[in-house]
């Protein structure tokens, strides 16, 4: 019988919940559709509490926004998911064995570039979250990315190292789950970059970044570059 | 938020025109500065343009998902700057503003606001004291327990209670636009 964490819902909603359980909580409602209803409309209810707030902004502040928002041009394709918002931000501890295992193992990675290696400074300054190493498959020589899953709950990325896309082509990230793999985020960066995964992960779920057509994809066409297993 | 998704800067505009009110009055309540509030609240719209086309409406409402964006904002903000000042003014505010006597006495603007200022103001005092140290100060059980004083269980009963008679009332596509 499935054990539903129905108690620690409301909690969710708010962002009152620790960060190990949310991790805990958000993992089952990921894969529970009855928990994700329930919190939706708990998130609903938690979120009307702010129209007791309601208030006129100077007249200046709606120019800014559009003003804003012309200069910087069309926004990218998405890079945050809707489930990572419902957190609580709080300043990530430093597991120390965590940055320990990290510097040896990106120590022999990264060879004799290390020193100057931007991958390796991204990720030794990662604290408080899983760290999964993708496998470059070969199809582009060079590309290496790792898998971050923050124990705050906040949503998992990816950091990348990658070498410019190809006129016309993008990097596109892809949660594997089931059959049909799930488009989880662009990014048009070359070097180390990190994109935010647009979809919750759970268990068992695969990652893998390929080469598509500009602006992404919704189905697979290319070869996956990077791939990995949480 | 297809258009604002597909780069129509004129819809983020219609947007803001749509719920600025709500999202403004809540960083403000949160921060307790209209000056910082006016910054947040450009960011959080900023934030909405860069991530729109991750916006998936089976997850929530654009109100909820922008909503947020803006607490998250505000919270960020108070972390970076440090500033728990405008964090306790925005607690004792609150506080006040859920007094039941406040209810008939404060000037509504909109139907949706009354009803949430009700359904509030209809919880136990502890229930309410929890939500809004949870939700406007952006506090965990666990820090609202050692706040209070209250142990950790009665806490995270409180939240539970208050969220679930809150959902009874506002959990539904009445409060959804």
């Amino acid at each position: 019988m499935t054990l539903h964490p129905t108690d620690d819902l409301g909690a969710l909603a708010l962002g009152a919940l620790d960060a190990e359980e949310a991790r805990v909580v958000r993992a089952h409602v990921a894969g529970c559709e009855s928990c994700g209803v329930e919190l939706r409309a708990l998130q609903e209810a938690a979120f009307a509490v702010a129209e007791t707030a309601e208030r006129d902004a100077p007249d200046r502040l709606r120019t800014k926004i559009v003003e804003r928002a012309r200069r910087e041009g069309a926004p990218r394709r998405a890079t945050s998911s809707f489930s990572g918002l419902f957190r609580r931000p709080v300043p990530l501890a430093i597991p120390l064995a965590l940055a320990v295992l990290l510097a040896i193992s990106l120590a022999t990675y990264a060879g004799a570039q290390r020193d100057r290696d931007r991958y390796a400074s991204a990720l030794s300054g990662i604290a408080g979250a899983r760290v999964i190493a993708l496998a470059p498959t070969g199809e582009v020589p060079g590309v290496r990315g790792s898998l971050v899953i923050p124990v705050s709950g906040a949503a998992p990325y990816l950091i990348l190292d990658l070498p410019a896309a190809p006129s016309g082509k993008t990097w596109e990230a892809w949660i594997l789950r089931g059959e049909t793999p799930l488009a989880a985020g662009i990014t048009n960066d070359r070097g180390v970059t990190t994109l935010v995964l647009t979809a919750p992960l759970v268990s068992g779920d695969g990652v893998a970044v390929t080469l598509e057509p500009s602006g992404g994809v919704d189905r697979v066409t290319g070869a996956p570059v990077l791939a990995g297993k949480t | 938020m297809s258009r604002v998704a597909g780069g129509d800067a004129d819809a983020l505009g219609e947007l803001y025109d749509h719920y600025g009110r709500v999202v403004f009055g809540l960083i403000y309540r949160m921060l307790g500065s209209p000056e910082s509030a006016e910054e947040v609240a450009q960011n959080a719209f900023h934030s909405v343009w860069r991530q729109a086309r991750a916006y998936r409406p089976e997850r929530g409402s654009v109100r909820t998902w922008l909503l947020a964006i803006a607490r998250n904002a505000a919270i960020d903000w108070q972390r970076s700057k440090g500033n728990r000042m405008g964090r306790e003014t925005a607690i004792d505010e609150t506080l006040m503003l859920v007094d039941e006597r406040r209810v008939e006495d404060t000037v509504i603007a909109s139907l949706r606001a009354q009803r949430v200022r009700a359904a509030v103001a209809s919880l136990p005092r502890e229930q309410r004291e929890v939500l809004s140290l949870a939700f406007w100060s952006g506090l965990s059980q666990t820090e609202i327990a050692s706040r209070t004083g209250a142990p950790l269980g009665t806490v995270k009963s409180r939240v539970r209670l208050g969220m679930a008679r809150l959902r009874e009332w506002l959990g539904d596509d009445e409060v959804r636009r």
